[in-house]
């Protein structure tokens, strides 16, 4: 049996020594990426995680595209920024595609291409339900008749926000999934609503089936693309590998406009679910790229720097945030002093400490402070203090008594402040903030009892208002502010799980999204966010950074702190370590 | 004996249909929509308004066939009057389960609610990364155990069952940790790949591909190799000890049989019968995979697509899977009653 064991032991090893030496020497090394989890699809309509975002912008490109050193969204297909026209409530975008944008066919990217994509954005009984919804505001297509490149976009509703989302979705290619151009004689109206587009344009149904039968989401390599790249393999669950085109539209004009830059020649994208097996990845060079490490291990990995010189270390300031919600609607916390006085007992500095390694930063509500202009920072968060918070109660009308705090009740027996505290299971961040809570409320006489839910019960119960307290973690944006789907009170039993709204700050949130001055925008903010904290309907606890740990070899990651905290296709090799 | 095991039959399947159905309603009466980023409303800056929050929703129930009601009779309240008592409405065969066992009866499966992809592949995808790696685990764990349990000298066993039961102890996922640390670490001894299948060269030749797709297969196999020998070792010895103290094996002793010759004629045929039943539980773990294992070593597997299927409230899949697990424990348990009665013939039903 040893024998049978050393022979085949033996075999192994020279087969792989035999199979690594068989291997063609590359030009260039590839990029080798740690992704968390599969994309699932890498179908444009659906899109359903951050990774298959990343993987999709490199196979196709949408008008505009973020900036990620800048911060800003810069024209990508669109030779420029879209010059924009208010008509009453709607907003008129025009743009114009770049003259060289072509397809991997050769055929040029045109307004009908885009106009193409909007429909199929709106078919029935296609998988596009998200991108239906984030882009129905758009209800027409203008082509203009002179040039088959330049169209107008009738948006409805006039926020400055449209113009920036009406130039972010991927475009497809009219010529190749249409080619007869069934779906040009129905309106995008009629797609709008469903039942009209099917009874009355019989051409729908079968595009949908022919649609649905290509498969894009898992053989888009099938699919003429605008992007750089190709899907070379997908092996799912374990890697996905781009190549570069070797002729691909944008390279010249790579100079001028840095946005169309697709510098590495290949792309791996390794699946690796266990961050202690990525990390072991990461010290064996198995992988390059270490995205949003987790912040204990790129703490001990980067105190331990002076032993990795191969290895490089970045953090970026994200718009990820950690916030603790109240229900409003609840009788214990309907007083916004309660809701105060629970906030004085997050005791922040030391959350940061213990479940971010230092690396979060604080804010006062759910404005970045990163971003100067909009953040009031007149404001203070608020501060670790049990002494405050009880006289908070008192002024809410609480009593301290023997057993804790109750409140009289006209006509009704003494209601007790106890509390329930939900969140995610199974994760430790929230896990430590709960606990951290409990004891700090425990010596203050008030009981917390931590509920960690599974995922989809839990998304259930905060929209129900079954709750007392929640954490979670949120994310937002430099470009957009729109609290509407949180704060609003049309939101209570959708987005807005806290129940908070008010007429007045139902008036300011709305002014927000419609407000076309930096200025007034900046000020409607301000007050937005001195409202927020007076009334407490949630608290940021903090703001996460990204940390990303890099080969060495790696240079230009562009590193940022929107996701993915890096633009994969700015990086290049350093000199010296291409082959 | 054939209809003995077409008794059985006849009584396990309409249990485990009960067993899906109730899981196949208790699933979707939780009221769990699948999954839709946006829905989980924890973007700020969305453009779409509150209400078409609510039709997108509607839409991607009405894709899914989840708005239509759930059985054939449901608690419903009245459109008209929403005060009033809710009261039980016969909705016929438009329903979800009836739905779901039309699509069975046509072997559909569905399609998988995160990719798309027909659940029949994603299934069969998995098993294809599973299989290999249980199987083999498996029929080394068998092996080993029965080489410890009949070919260890005495006098090597004592400490054997010590560091068999220490080993037995041992989680799986912490084994897995050891091995990947102890093995694959550059800062001890990186003799092994960290994760994955390993990329196979087209133009590699056949041995050269078995070489790198075991170079890869090591590691994980070995874990699981560790954690199912010391039980199937253990129980087999214990099966053993037990035999070797029965009167026949003291009398084949006292006619000058060895020990060994003893254990090896007489006992292990007796000991087999629990060691049986450990074995048959097996079955099924080889297509359930294990997704510790999976995860830890970053493969593909069928452990890996439920416990994704189950997190992402991917239901067809989910459900196929544990359609699967269950005919795979309900033949499990049929062929260890035939094993039982060929293995012991006192065990057979009386003709």
């Amino acid at each position: 049996m040893i024998r049978l064991f050393t022979s085949l032991f033996l075999l192994v090893v020279f087969a792989e020594a035999s199979s690594c030496s068989s291997s063609p020497a590359s030009r260039e090394l590839p990029l080798r990426v740690r992704w968390i989890r599969d994309p699932e699809t890498l179908d444009p309509l659906t899109q359903p995680n951050e990774n298959a975002r990343q993987g999709v912008n490199l196979l196709y490109q949408s008008l505009l595209t973020v900036d990620y050193e800048q911060q800003r969204f810069v024209p990508l297909l669109a030779e420029s920024m879209p010059s924009v026209r208010h008509q009453g409530a709607r907003t008129l975008i025009t743009y114009r595609l770049r003259d060289s944008a072509r397809w991997d066919d050769g055929q040029p990217v045109l307004a009908r291409d885009v106009e193409f994509t909007l429909k199929v954005m709106n078919c029935p009984d296609l998988p596009n339900e998200e991108v239906r919804a984030q882009f129905g505001f758009i209800t027409a297509l203008q082509p203009d008749p002179l040039d088959s490149r330049r169209f107008t976009l009738v948006c409805e509703g006039a926020a400055p926000e449209l113009v920036l989302a009406s130039g972010d979705f991927p475009i497809l290619p009219a010529h190749y999934l249409d080619p007869q151009n069934k779906l040009g004689a129905v309106p995008l109206a009629a797609l709008q609503q469903d039942s009209l587009a099917l009874r009355h344009y019989p051409d729908v149904a079968p595009f949908v089936q022919r649609y649905k039968a290509a498969q894009i989401g898992q053989h888009p390599d099938a699919l003429p693309g605008s992007g750089p790249y190709r899907l070379a393999s997908w092996k799912t669950g374990q890697q996905l590998e781009f190549r570069r085109k070797p002729r691909w539209w944008g390279q010249a004009l790579q100079q001028t406009a840095p946005q169309l830059q697709a510098r590495p020649e290949q792309i791996e994208f390794h699946v690796i679910p266990d961050d202690a097996t990525a990390l072991l990845a990461m010290r064996r060079a198995d992988v390059d790229l270490y995205p949003r490490m987790p912040a204990r291990e790129f703490g001990r990995l980067q105190a331990d720097s002076a032993r990795h010189p191969e290895l490089s270390f970045y953090t970026a300031p994200s718009y990820d945030m950690t916030v603790a919600g109240f229900n409003t609607r609840s009788s214990l916390l309907a007083h916004r002093l309660t809701r105060q006085a629970i906030s004085h007992l997050f005791d922040v500095p030391q959350l940061i400490q213990a479940t971010q390694q230092g690396h979060a930063y604080r804010s006062v509500g759910l404005i970045n402070p990163e971003n100067k202009a909009f953040y009031n920072d007149s404001l203070r968060p608020f501060a670790f203090d049990p002494t405050e918070a009880s006289r908070l109660l008192v002024r809410a009308g609480w009593q301290r008594t023997a057993t804790g705090w109750e409140r009289q009740r006209p006509g009704q027996s003494p209601q007790r402040l106890a509390l329930r505290l939900s969140y995610r299971a199974g994760e430790p961040t929230y896990e430590a903030i709960g606990l951290q809570l409990r004891a700090a409320a425990a010596q203050l006489g008030i009981p917390i009892t931590l509920h960690p839910t599974e995922s989809s019960v839990l998304s259930g119960r905060l929209r129900a208002g079954e709750y007392d307290l929640y954490l979670r973690s949120m994310t937002g944006n430099p470009f957009v502010y729109n609290f509407a789907p949180i704060l609003h009170t049309e939101s209570i039993g959708s987005g807005n799980f806290t129940r908070f709204g008010t007429p007045d700050s139902d008036r300011l949130i709305k002014s927000i999204t419609t407000e076309q001055n930096p200025q007034r925008k900046a000020r409607l903010l301000r007050r937005l966010q001195a409202l927020l904290q007076a009334e407490c309907p949630l608290t940021v606890l903090y703001f996460n950074r990204y940390q990303i740990v890099a080969a060495s070899r790696l240079a230009n990651l562009q590193i940022s702190g929107l996701p993915p905290g890096y633009n994969v296709m700015a990086i290049t090799s350093r000199p010296d370590d291409s082959h | 004996m054939g209809i003995y095991l077409w008794r059985r039959v006849v009584v396990l399947v309409p249990t485990a249909w009960l067993v899906l159905s109730l899981i196949f309603l208790l699933s979707r009466g939780l009221g769990a929509a699948p999954p839709l980023p946006s829905l989980e409303a924890d973007a700020i800056g969305l453009t779409d308004p509150t209400s078409q929050r609510r039709a997108t929703e509607q839409r991607m129930r009405h894709r899914y066939g989840l708005d239509a009601p759930l059985f054939y009779i449901t608690l419903e309240r009245s459109y008209l009057n929403p005060n009033a008592a809710r009261r039980w409405q016969w909705h016929g065969t438009a329903n979800q389960y009836h739905s779901w066992v039309k699509q069975l009866s046509r072997g559909d499966f569905g399609f998988s609610y995160r990719d798309s992809k027909p659940v029949t592949s994603v299934l069969l995808d998995s098993l294809r990364h599973t299989l290999p790696l249980t199987v083999g685990a498996a029929v080394l764990a068998t092996t080993l155990a029965l080489a410890l349990g009949v070919f260890t000298r005495p006098r090597w066993q004592a400490a054997l069952r010590s560091i068999l039961s220490l080993l037995d102890i041992l989680p799986l996922f912490v084994v897995a940790l050891l091995l990947l640390l102890l093995l694959a670490n550059p800062d001890v001894l990186a003799w092994f790949p960290a994760y994955g299948e390993g990329r196979i060269a087209t133009e590699a030749v056949w041995w050269q591909q078995l070489g790198t797709y075991l170079y890869y297969l090591a590691l994980p196999l070995a874990c699981l190799v560790l954690v199912t020998t010391p039980g199937l070792a253990l129980q087999l010895d214990a099966a053993l000890q037990h035999e070797l103290g029965q009167a026949y094996a003291t009398t084949a002793r006292a006619k000058g049989l060895s020990t060994s010759r003893v254990q090896q004629k007489h006992a292990l045929r007796n000991a087999w019968l629990p060691f049986l039943t450990v074995l048959a539980e097996l079955l099924p773990a080889l297509v359930a995979g294990t997704v510790v294992v999976e995860t830890v070593f970053a493969r593909p597997g069928m452990g890996r697509a439920l416990a994704e299927a189950a997190a992402a409230r991917d239901f067809p899949v989910l459900l196929a899977g544990v359609l699967l697990l269950a005919t795979i424990r309900l033949a499990a348990y049929i062929l260890t009653d035939w094993l039982y009665q060929l293995a012991d013939p006192r065990l057979r039903p009386a003709s």
